[in-house]
C-alpha cells in the first residue's frame, strides 16, 4: 500500500481534517470571479490569462480572463477576474 | 477600509520585477513572510506593492533569483512627509491647530441643563451666572460641588441636584418636586393669623363648605358686597350659655354665590385700513456687543410708513449666546384709506369680544349661567350690552375684628365657689 493512501485512510478513520493530515490544497471558490488558494508551494506561472499553483500534490492551473493575484501571502493567495478553468494536473510528470 | 488607510499611513511602494524567474522571486517573498498585493503581470516580469519597510529585505532575495527590481511609484504618508518637508507653514499650521485645540478645551462652552420643566433653561443659567457660573470661564476655575450647593439654596423645589463636566460643557442634572403637599400650599395652611371671608360682590349664596370658622350665612341668603361670610372668632361659652371668651381662627370656606354682572362693549364702525405699498427701504445690521455696523438708510419721503425690524441672536451650543446679533429694519410705505364695518362685521366682531370675555371669566374658575347681552347697531357705532349672570366664588379675606370681654361679677362669684 503506499504513504499516500495509508494517510488518506487513517485521516478518514480518525476523522481528522485532510487539508492538515495531507497537506491538501484548500480552493474556495466564489461564482467565477474568485478563487482562494490555501496550502500551496508557490506560483509557477502568473499570466492574466493563466494562474498556476504548485502544491504538494501537484500543480492547480486557474485560466481564465484579466487575472489578478489580490494578495499573496505564506499561507494564503486570492485570485480574481473571469475563471474559465480549474485543473488538476500531476505535477510529477512533466507536461 | 481600514488595511488601505494603514497602508496608507505606513507607506508602500509600487515594485516591478523583471527576470529570468520572477515567479521564483515571488515564492521566496512569501517564504520570507514578505506580505504581497495587487499583483499584476506586466510585460515579461510582474508590478506588485509591498510596505516600505520590506523593500530592505527584498534586496538579498533579487542577488539570490537573479532578477532586477525598480520601484515605480511610492505611495504613503511618509513619503508625503518627505516631500512636503520644506513647506514650514503647513506644518506650523498643524502646530497651532493642535495648540488651538488644547487651549479651547480649557474652558466651558456649553451649560446643558436635564430634568428641569417649572424652571426654565433660561432662569436657570440667569442664576447661574449670577453666581459666576458663565459659558467661557475656565474648567478648572469650576466648582461643581459649590454649584449643587448653591442651587439647593437657591430653589427650594429642586430636590436632587448633580453637576458634571462632560467634556467642555456643564452637566446640571436636576430634579423637581412633585408632590405638591411638599411645596408651598405646606406654607399657607402654618398662617395662623385670624381673618374672616367676607363677600367680594353682591349676590345670593348657592353652597357652602365651611372648613374653619363660623358660618354667617346660609345657602339662599342674599348677602352685599362688604358682608360676612364666616367668621374667624369663635365664641367660647360657659355652662349658661354666656360667652366667656373668643378663639380667633384662620378662616377658610368654598362660597359660591349667584352674581350678575353688567356688560358692555362699543365699537366704531368707521376705521382706518392700510394698504401695504411695494416701496421699501432696508437696513441690515450687524451687533457685537453695544456697537451696530449698519448698511443703508431708513431715511425716506413716504407719507406713511411702518418700520418692522427683526434682530437673531447668535446662539453657540445650548445656552451659550455671545453678544452678537443681526438682523434686518425695513421700512414699508402704505396709504390710509377710510372704511366701514358692513353690519355682519360689527356683529361678529362683537361677539368674538364678548366669547373671548367669557373664555377668560372661565379660566378664573368662574361658571357662566346665563346672559342677556344683545348687540345694537346705531348709526356709526356698534354697541353689545347686558347682564352676565354667573355662579362664582365670592369669598375674600379680611382682617377679624378682635373683641375683648370684660369679667363679669358672675365669673368672679363662680371663681369664690370652687
Amino acid at each position: 500500500m503506499d504513504r499516500e493512501q495509508i494517510r488518506e485512510r487513517l485521516a478518514s478513520a480518525a476523522s481528522m481534517p485532510k487539508d492538515v493530515v495531507m497537506g491538501a490544497a484548500v480552493l474556495t471558490a466564489l461564482g467565477n470571479f474568485e478563487v482562494c488558494v490555501e496550502n500551496y508551494r508557490g506560483i509557477t506561472e502568473y499570466t492574466d490569462t493563466l494562474v498556476r499553483v504548485q502544491t504538494k500534490e501537484g500543480q492547480i492551473r486557474v485560466s481564465g480572463k484579466r487575472l489578478q493575484v489580490e494578495y499573496y501571502t505564506n499561507s494564503e493567495m486570492k485570485i480574481t477576474g473571469k475563471i474559465s478553468k480549474i485543473e488538476f494536473v500531476d505535477g510529477r510528470k512533466e507536461e | 477600509m481600514i488595511h488601505t488607510l494603514i497602508r496608507f499611513l505606513r507607506g508602500y511602494v509600487r515594485i516591478r520585477v523583471e527576470g529570468y524567474s520572477p515567479e521564483r522571486f515571488l515564492n521566496m517573498c512569501s517564504y520570507h513572510s514578505l506580505y504581497i498585493w495587487g499583483l499584476a503581470p506586466s510585460g515579461q516580469g510582474y508590478e506588485f506593492c509591498m510596505s516600505a519597510r520590506d523593500l530592505k529585505k527584498i534586496r538579498p532575495l533579487a542577488r539570490k533569483t537573479h532578477t532586477k527590481i525598480r520601484v515605480t511609484g511610492r505611495y504613503g504618508l511618509p513619503f508625503l512627509a518627505v516631500k512636503y518637508r520644506k513647506r514650514k507653514l503647513f506644518f506650523f499650521g498643524i502646530f497651532v491647530c493642535v495648540i488651538l485645540l488644547k487651549v479651547y478645551s480649557l474652558f466651558i462652552w456649553d451649560i446643558h441643563f436635564e430634568g428641569n420643566e417649572r424652571r426654565t433653561d433660561e432662569a436657570l443659567s440667569a442664576y447661574l451666572e449670577s453666581t459666576g457660573v458663565r459659558p467661557l470661564m475656565l474648567k478648572s476655575s469650576v466648582d461643581c460641588p459649590g454649584i449643587v450647593k448653591n442651587i439647593r439654596k437657591e430653589y427650594n423645589d429642586i430636590v436632587w441636584v448633580s453637576a458634571s463636566l462632560d467634556g467642555s460643557r456643564l452637566k446640571i442634572q436636576v430634579k423637581e418636586n412633585e408632590d405638591p403637599s411638599l411645596g408651598e400650599d405646606a406654607d399657607v395652611l402654618k398662617d395662623e393669623t385670624p381673618v374672616d371671608l367676607v363677600a367680594s360682590a353682591d349676590g345670593v349664596i348657592t353652597e357652602i363648605v365651611t372648613r374653619s370658622g363660623v358660618p354667617q350665612v346660609h345657602v339662599g341668603d342674599e348677602v352685599k358686597k362688604g358682608d360676612i361670610l364666616v367668621l374667624g372668632r369663635v365664641d367660647v361659652l360657659n355652662d349658661a350659655g354666656e360667652v366667656t371668651g373668643y378663639q380667633y381662627r384662620h378662616s377658610d370656606a368654598d362660597i359660591y354665590a349667584d352674581t350678575q354682572m353688567e356688560y358692555t362693549d362699543t365699537i366704531s364702525l368707521i376705521y382706518e385700513e392700510k394698504n401695504y405699498e411695494n416701496k421699501m427701504r432696508y437696513r441690515p445690521f450687524l451687533r457685537i456687543g453695544s456697537v451696530t455696523l449698519s448698511v443703508g438708510t431708513l431715511n425716506n419721503d413716504f407719507e406713511h410708513c411702518e418700520i418692522t425690524s427683526s434682530e437673531t441672536a447668535l446662539k453657540l451650543g445650548e445656552n451659550f449666546r455671545p453678544p452678537v446679533s443681526f438682523g434686518i429694519q425695513t421700512a414699508r410705505a402704505y396709504t390710509l384709506a377710510e372704511k366701514r364695518y358692513e353690519q355682519e362685521e360689527a356683529r361678529e366682531i362683537l361677539s368674538v369680544n364678548f366669547s373671548r370675555f367669557c373664555g377668560e371669566l372661565e379660566e378664573k374658575g368662574v361658571q357662566i349661567r346665563d346672559n342677556s347681552v344683545k348687540i345694537h347697531l346705531y348709526d356709526d357705532s356698534a354697541e353689545a350690552s347686558g347682564t352676565v349672570y354667573l355662579t362664582e366664588s365670592i369669598a375674600q379675606e379680611a382682617d377679624t375684628e378682635i373683641l375683648t370681654i370684660e369679667r363679669k361679677e358672675t365669673d368672679e362669684s363662680v371663681g369664690t365657689d370652687d
